[in-house]
C-alpha cells in the first residue's frame, strides 16, 4: 500500500517537474513559439501571457479529462479546439475588461492562444488519457514551465532594450548620465530570435553536462 | 432513421458541449461587456483631457466623413470641449490613416477657432518599437502643440523647439513621422470646413 502511494506521488512529482524542466515547452519541446517570440519584449506582457496560458491549459485539461471516456477518436481534435477556443475567448474578454492596457499590448496574441500547440499537445498527450488530478498537475507544471521560460526570455530582452526589468530601472542609462546605451534591436523580433537561440544553447549545454 | 441515430451517437458530445460553451461565453460577455465599453470611453476621455487640460467635459457634436487621398472613406467623431463654466475651449476629433506597418489611430485637439493645434495623442498604433513608436513620445508630440492649423510640413533637420508648421522628423522613423503629419493634414482641413458649414447653417 505504501509502495503504491509512493509511486503515485512519484508520478505526480514527475509530471509536475517534467513540465518545468525535462519537457519544458519552450526550451525542450520548442512548442508555442509564436507567443514566445512575439510578446517577450518586456516582462509584464510575458507574465500576463503566461498566466493566460496557465488558465486556458488548466481549464481545457480539466474539461478534456472529464470527457475523455466519451471522446470519439475522429472527433477528438474538434472537441479539443472547441474547448480551448471557449476558454481563450473568456480569458480575452477578462483581459479587455480588467486589464485594458495589457490587452492592447498583447493585441492578437491572446486570441492566438487557441492555436498554441502546447495546449492541444497536453490535451492529446495527457488529459485525454489521464485522471483529472494528473491533468491538473500536468497543466500547472507545463503552464509554469512556459511562464518561467517566457519571463527569462523577456527579462533578458527588456534589460538590454531599455535597461529596466519589470519596468524597474536596473542599468544607469547614458541619457541620464549613466553608461548603458539601450539596444533597440532587442525590443524587435530580431532580438527575440537571437536571445531564444542563445538561451536554447545554454539549456542544451546544461542538460548535456548533466547527462 | 438509422442514419440519424448514427449521427447523434457520434456527435452528441459535440452538440452538447457546443451549447454549454456557447452559454458560458454568452454569460461572460454579458457580464463584462459594459466594463469593456466603459474602458474604451475612459481611454478616449483620458487622452482628450490630456490634450486640453482646461476642458471639463466633451460633447459629441458631429460625425464627419473623411476622404483619404486614396479615396477611402472613414468617419471621425468631433467633440466640442467646454470648460466647467461652459465656455468652449476647443475641438477634439479622432482620425486614422496608414502607418509604417499598420493603421495609426490618433486623437487630435485644436483650439476653438481652428487656429492652432493643441496637440495629438495616439489611440492605437503598431509602429516599430524603438523607432516608429516614438510618435507616442513627448519629443515629437510637443512640436504640434501651438502649431498653426495649416498644411504641416516634415523636415529631417531643424529646430524642434520652435513652434511652427515645420515638424522635425524622428531620426530613424521618417515614415512614421510622415504618416502622423499626413493623417493630420488630410483630416483637419476637412473637419474645419465641415464645422464651418455647420456653423453657417445654424
Amino acid at each position: 500500500m505504501t509502495n503504491e502511494v509512493s509511486t503515485r506521488s512519484g508520478i505526480y512529482r514527475e509530471t509536475f517537474a517534467g513540465g518545468l524542466w525535462r519537457e519544458n515547452p519552450v526550451f525542450r519541446l520548442l512548442l508555442g513559439m509564436c507567443p514566445t517570440l512575439a510578446v517577450t519584449a518586456a516582462v509584464k506582457p510575458a507574465l500576463t501571457m503566461g498566466c493566460s496560458v496557465i488558465f486556458v491549459l488548466l481549464c481545457s485539461n480539466i474539461v478534456v479529462s472529464l470527457m475523455r471516456n466519451f471522446l470519439k477518436p475522429h472527433l477528438r481534435i474538434l472537441m479539443f479546439a472547441l474547448t480551448i477556443a471557449t476558454f481563450v475567448t473568456i480569458c480575452d474578454l477578462f483581459l479587455k475588461a480588467f486589464q485594458p492596457r495589457m490587452s492592447e499590448t498583447l493585441g492578437p496574441y491572446v486570441p492566438l492562444i487557441i492555436v498554441n500547440c502546447i495546449i492541444i499537445c497536453r490535451a492529446e498527450a495527457c488529459a485525454s488519457k489521464n485522471t483529472v488530478f494528473v491533468s491538473i498537475i500536468d497543466a500547472l507544471g507545463m503552464g509554469l514551465g512556459f511562464t518561467a521560460a517566457l519571463c527569462v526570455l523577456a527579462g533578458v530582452r527588456e534589460l538590454l532594450a531599455t535597461g529596466e526589468v519589470y519596468e524597474i530601472p536596473v542599468l544607469a542609462l547614458k541619457e541620464t548620465g549613466g553608461w548603458f546605451v539601450p539596444w533597440a534591436a532587442m525590443a524587435m523580433p530580431v532580438g527575440a530570435f537571437i536571445t531564444l537561440g542563445l538561451l536554447l544553447a545554454v539549456v542544451n549545454a546544461v542538460t548535456k553536462r548533466k547527462a | 432513421m438509422t442514419k440519424i441515430k448514427h449521427f447523434i451517437r457520434e456527435s452528441w458530445l459535440l452538440i452538447v458541449s457546443a451549447f454549454c460553451f456557447g452559454l458560458l461565453i454568452a454569460v461572460a460577455n454579458a457580464a463584462w461587456s459594459p466594463r469593456i465599453e466603459r474602458n474604451k470611453v475612459e481611454k478616449l476621455n483620458r487622452l482628450m483631457s490630456g490634450l486640453l487640460p482646461e476642458a471639463a467635459s466633451f460633447k459629441l457634436k458631429a460625425k464627419v466623413e473623411i476622404k483619404s487621398p486614396k479615396g477611402q472613406k472613414t468617419t471621425s467623431s468631433v467633440y466640442a470641449a467646454v470648460s466647467d463654466t461652459n465656455i468652449p475651449v476647443g475641438w477634439v476629433f479622432n482620425c486614422e490613416g496608414p502607418g509604417f506597418q499598420d493603421k495609426i489611430e490618433l486623437v487630435v485637439a485644436v483650439d476653438k477657432g481652428f487656429g492652432k493645434f493643441a496637440g495629438y495623442a495616439v489611440l492605437s498604433s503598431n509602429e516599430t518599437p524603438g523607432f516608429g513608436d516614438k510618435i507616442k513620445r513627448s519629443y515629437y508630440r510637443n512640436q504640434f502643440k501651438g502649431a498653426p492649423v495649416e498644411e504641416l510640413g516634415l523636415v529631417k533637420t531643424g529646430d524642434d523647439k520652435k513652434v511652427d508648421s515645420e515638424i522635425v522628423a524622428i531620426s530613424g522613423a521618417t515614415v512614421s513621422s510622415q504618416a502622423v503629419v499626413d493623417i493630420i493634414n488630410n483630416v483637419v482641413v476637412q473637419i474645419k470646413n465641415k464645422m464651418q458649414e455647420k456653423a453657417v447653417e445654424k
